[in-house]
């Protein structure tokens, strides 16, 4: 992993072991085995998403933020809480970029209560600002997973058919404190067609592991902070639909930015209002009522309207239409250039350029096509 | 999938094994091929089970003419039915690969009430049983003597079969007892007036039987037909029931001058210790019993309930057991002791005197086993060291192997803690025991444990009184009120109902995410029977070393026969013991290989090269230096990382190859070679 600029400083650390890690292992049943299950799960993380699967991509999401007195454990620095939060904006922002036409909506349980943070809503800001604010809340007592999830059903179900419902945990504690039986709460969950996934900071609690399993959601908990965030980001993808879900066409206002021509200017929709002054010159109108906004996605306040903008129905694109899995082949096979040293080398089916395993990841994860490919179309 | 362990097909109901099976079954052909015994420790979980059915069974079949029969002893009746539903899986396999119908007969006897007495167990191809059945003499007169001298018997989870034994043989008597012994007698006597009324012939051809002597019974054992009974000792066959208990009112005025003699010994201020010998010398001039009429008492007395045909024997338990006491300290000189207390140690001010004839030569109850059985397998996952069973039940194994558990990730995690973080060190030794110190050291790391680990965990006290003392000072200091604001608490008591309840909570508790905490006792009931499976059991921690009371005289006269007759030194035995005690509690965390858990000994004398020596091989090669006199915050770090690594996801692919096999990777000369490396040969 690459170096984290606020990286612990090693003497804040836990008790490493270093020396234990480098351990040859004859019988290849030490930690050196889990390295290799952890990297075995990255790879398949990106063979996962491949194929022709119908995706959820108009998601739903509420993100429930354990708030509870376990969050002030610093093995997170500079505490769980702060570290935490500072991901889920980064979270949100790539949510937003990747799933252009979703919605978010944040929780946070602390003292056996839940509480929402922030409605589903379609504006990074609004939630990063809600964010920004909520690092200096108090953790205290316990949190109740029930109630947490119990509000967030609360609105998910009310949610179209065609729409992903998604609830992500992300849970410090070890503990939960319900008011009632929560395997109930699960069967209603999965009745409703939620899939409830789970990142857990300490250790593998049980009643996760059932409300993932049920749910068919994810379960995992994190190593460390790179981890952490890597984990969370998987969570950026659609995940697939389920078959039962309904289809349906949706309206949507395909706008690009057009200079205002006015002599005098809008005031801008209440979405930025509470963002500062905003009079800007530009703007996307509204292509059933004119309304003015400065920024896209954006359900239009006044006919209802869904409105993006062609990168962002693209971007959503790219889920659909996946780059296919590169081959993975040992290192001797390949002599020639390769960008990185690394235990494997992949190979891009259609064009046979070699990649290392970061490049892989940044390739399927991030750009979504073949450097290579595209420099050919474009040469040729 | 279908085996070939050494020469021997063997249907194996999965389709996948673990290395160690495979392992565990070539070790077990070996000693049927050599019709000897065996001892053999595989950690539990790893399927030590089914690997036993399979072999056997395949082995039986391949040679009806060697193996007749096998006996499966287990201690529980889960256990039981554990088996049984193995042996379902492995007569289906049978039936689908083969095409033919099932010609074996499986027979489980598991409690009083489902017993059978119909004569097709004779023929049964597998029988399973509680270890009392056979063990036991009383019991197993009735149930076992019948069986083949062919037959491979099975002790699973033995590691406790040397106490079982004497449990078996050991007699306590109080006055309850003799009160309803003096009732007993009284029915008797009743009973063989009204019987001499209406039927003097029935008395009269008892009588006639009885001057034949126990002719029957020798012959049948001279021709090896009955499984001995140590209770019947070879000399009484050859002999004639002695005159003067030969006539009904006479056996019964000699059980009331018994009784007198018995009620009298009760009658003390002072505790006695005596041998059999000194015993009988007492009698003969207290009372001018003789010792030969006793050595008969006990079949006197049968043959008498038998012909005054009393269906009930249950009501007869009392003076059944005085008969065997009779006959027992009139057989054996030598591994036994009398010991007669005025009161129990815990009340000293109540008076309830206890005679207690306790059997301190475990050998006696078994030998009769591994006589007449060509193989006898004792096996268990905590069984070390292994050479201590041998010694004390007297026999000599033809394989003694240890197995490891393979693993594709290292799912337990033992941690030695031996300070707290005040550097003061923790330990149950008795003159430590009180100190604040170290009981508010145990009270921290119960504390920073019940913050990190999730769902259940469960702690041992080395004893119920020193878990009460423990207990009570973290309530006074608040310790208790910290850790239950991170899980709730359990305690196991003395009441079995009250136990189970909590149990029940437990489970509850860690179930819905609660998370919780049960307080139990070494060699208590949860110590023994209950497995804490996955979430159930996520860290065991084990307060101190479990030492058995050691002031207690019954231990002290057993430790002096050992010391005298094995050469096995006071010293070495208890730590044997108390070791093999703490395997087994901490062992309750790991059922298998996809469990996990933290097995945490918090006491500095684990560290030491001799305790740590006694633990079983599959626990011992995972305790590296560094996991040796950790403080409290050196544990929880290490905690905290073992936990979080287990819970990476983990599937069966990760598995495969390493501690999962296939046929094919079963078969490749690789994984042969690692095999063999498996198995230790003691």
């Amino acid at each position: 992993m690459d170096e984290e600029p606020e990286r612990a400083k090693r003497w804040e650390g836990g008790y490493e072991r270093t020396w234990e890690v480098l351990k040859e292992d004859e019988s290849g049943s030490l930690r050196a085995t889990v390295e290799d299950i952890l990297f075995q799960a990255k790879r398949k993380r990106v063979f996962e998403s491949h194929g022709q699967v119908r995706l959820g991509m108009m998601r739903h999401l509420y993100v429930v933020i354990d708030s509870s007195r376990t969050m002030e454990d610093q093995d997170l620095k500079p505490n769980r809480l702060t570290s935490t939060l500072k991901l889920m904006e980064y979270f949100v922002e790539e949510y937003f970029d990747q799933n252009p036409i979703s919605q978010i909506g944040i929780i946070t349980t602390k003292n056996k209560r839940a509480e929402k943070l922030t409605d589903l809503a379609g504006n990074p800001k609004k939630h990063i600002a809600a964010m920004k604010k909520a690092v200096n809340s108090m953790c205290v007592g316990e949190p109740s997973l029930y109630n947490a999830l119990n509000i967030a059903m609360q609105t998910l179900k009310h949610m179209p058919g065609h729409t992903s419902r998604e609830i992500l945990v992300i849970f410090s504690s070890l503990t939960t404190c319900d008011p009632a039986n929560i395997y109930d709460l699960i069967k209603t969950l999965k009745a409703l067609k939620i899939r409830v996934s789970v990142i857990g900071l300490s250790a593998e609690v049980r009643v996760c592991t059932v409300l993932t399993r049920e749910t068919g959601g994810n379960y995992n908990v994190i190593l460390d902070e790179s981890h952490f965030k890597e984990l969370l980001m998987y969570h950026v993808k659609p995940p697939p639909a389920s078959s039962s879900s309904e289809c349906s066409l949706i309206r949507m206002g395909n706008l690009r930015l057009t200079p205002s021509s006015d002599s005098f200017f809008k005031k801008q929709h209440l979405e930025s209002s509470d963002g500062g002054p905003g009079l800007t010159l530009g703007g996307y109108y509204c292509p059933q009522c004119r309304a003015k906004y400065t920024e896209l996605p954006v359900e239009c306040k006044v006919c209802g309207l869904t409105l993006v903008s062609a990168p962002h129905l693209a971007r959503s694109f790219h889920h659909l239409f996946p780059l296919d899995a590169f081959q993975e082949h040992p290192l001797e096979e390949h002599k020639g250039d390769r960008c990185a040293y690394t235990i494997k080398v992949f190979t891009c089916p259609a064009c046979s350029s070699v990649f290392c395993t970061d490049c892989d990841l940044f390739i399927h994860d991030t750009l979504h096509c073949c450097p290579s490919c595209i420099h050919r179309q474009g040469t040729s | 999938m279908k085996l070939n362990i050494d020469g021997l097909l063997v249907y194996f109901p999965y389709d996948y094994i673990y290395p160690e099976q495979y392992s565990y079954m070539l070790e077990l052909k070996r000693t049927l091929d050599a019709k000897g015994h065996g001892v053999l420790e595989m950690p539990s979980g790893t399927g030590k089970t089914i690997s036993l059915l399979s072999l056997i069974v395949a082995y039986q079949r391949t040679y009806p003419l060697e193996v007749t029969k096998l006996i499966y002893c287990s201690r529980t009746v889960p256990e039981i039915e554990k088996v049984i539903e193995e042996l379902r899986k492995l007569m289906e396999f049978y039936t689908k690969e083969t095409g033919e119908k099932n010609n074996f007969l499986a027979l489980a006897l598991s409690s009083r009430k489902n017993l059978c007495i119909h004569p097709e167990i004779l023929h049964a191809n597998i029988v399973v049983y509680s270890y009392h059945y056979l063990l036991d003499p009383k019991i197993a007169d009735l149930v076992s003597k019948e069986l083949a001298k062919k037959s491979v018997v099975v002790f699973d989870e033995a590691h406790n079969i040397d106490n079982v034994c004497i449990d078996s043989m050991s007699v306590n008597i109080t006055r309850r007892t003799l009160d309803r012994c003096q009732t007993n007698v009284e029915t008797l006597q009743n009973t063989i007036q009204r019987i001499k009324e209406t039927d003097a012939a029935k008395l009269r051809e008892e009588y006639r039987r009885l001057v034949e002597g126990l002719k029957e019974a020798n012959v049948a054992r001279e021709t090896d037909i009955y499984l001995s009974n140590p209770v019947l000792p070879d000399e009484i066959l050859q002999e004639a029931v002695p005159g003067s208990i030969r006539t009904a009112e006479h056996f019964v005025g000699f059980l009331k001058r018994f009784l007198e003699y018995l009620k009298a010994r009760l009658r003390i201020h002072h505790v006695v210790q005596e041998s059999s010998p000194q015993f009988l010398k007492d009698i003969y001039e207290k009372v001018c019993i003789d010792r030969k009429p006793l050595r008969f008492c006990a079949e006197r007395l049968r043959s008498l309930l038998r012909t005054l045909e009393i269906a009930d024997i249950a009501d007869f338990s009392a003076v059944t057991l005085i008969s065997n006491f009779a006959t027992l300290v009139s057989t054996y000189s030598k591994g036994f002791t009398i010991i007669i207390e005025p009161f129990e140690d815990k009340t000293p001010t109540i008076v309830n005197p206890v005679l207690h004839f306790s059997c301190m030569d475990p050998s006696i109850a078994i030998k009769p086993v591994f006589e007449r059985f060509q193989s006898v397998i004792i096996t268990s996952g905590t069984l070390s060291p292994l050479d201590i069973y041998p010694r004390i039940l007297d026999f000599r194994p033809v394989t003694m192997a240890s197995f490891t558990m393979t693993l594709a990730r290292t799912c337990l995690c033992p941690l030695i803690v031996g300070r707290g973080n005040d550097q003061v060190a923790m330990s149950s030794k008795f003159e430590t025991r009180e100190d604040f110190a170290v009981i508010r050291n145990y009270g921290n790391l119960l504390l920073e444990m019940s913050a990190i680990v999730p769902d259940g965990i469960v702690a041992f006290f080395t004893s119920y009184v020193y878990m009460e003392n423990i207990v009570a000072s973290w309530y006074e200091q608040g310790i208790l009120e910290n850790i239950q604001r991170n899980k709730l608490i359990f305690i196991e008591t003395q009441d079995a109902a009250e136990t189970s309840m909590a149990l029940e909570k437990y489970q509850e508790a860690c179930e819905n995410g609660r998370g919780a905490i049960l307080l139990s006792v070494a060699r208590g009931k949860v110590s023994e029977g209950i497995d804490f499976v996955h979430h159930f059991g996520r860290a065991v921690i084990m307060f101190g070393v479990p030492y058995v009371y050691t002031q207690s005289r019954i231990l002290k006269a057993r430790l002096e026969y050992l010391r005298d007759q094995f050469q096995i030194r006071e010293n070495d035995f208890l730590t044997f013991d108390a070791m093999r005690h703490a395997a087994q509690c901490v062992g309750r965390a790991i059922r298998g290989k996809t469990d996990y858990g933290l097995m945490i000994f918090a006491d500095k004398r684990y560290a030491r090269a001799d305790k740590r020596g006694k633990l079983p091989r599959w626990i011992q090669e995972h305790i590296t230096d560094g996991s040796l006199n950790l403080t409290i915050d050196e544990t929880v770090q290490l905690s905290k990382h073992f936990l979080r690594q287990m819970a990476q996801p983990f599937r069966r692919e990760d598995q495969l190859g390493l501690s999962l096999l296939t046929l094919e990777q079963l078969q490749s000369e690789e994984m042969l070679q690692k095999i063999s490396q498996i198995a230790q040969q003691v």
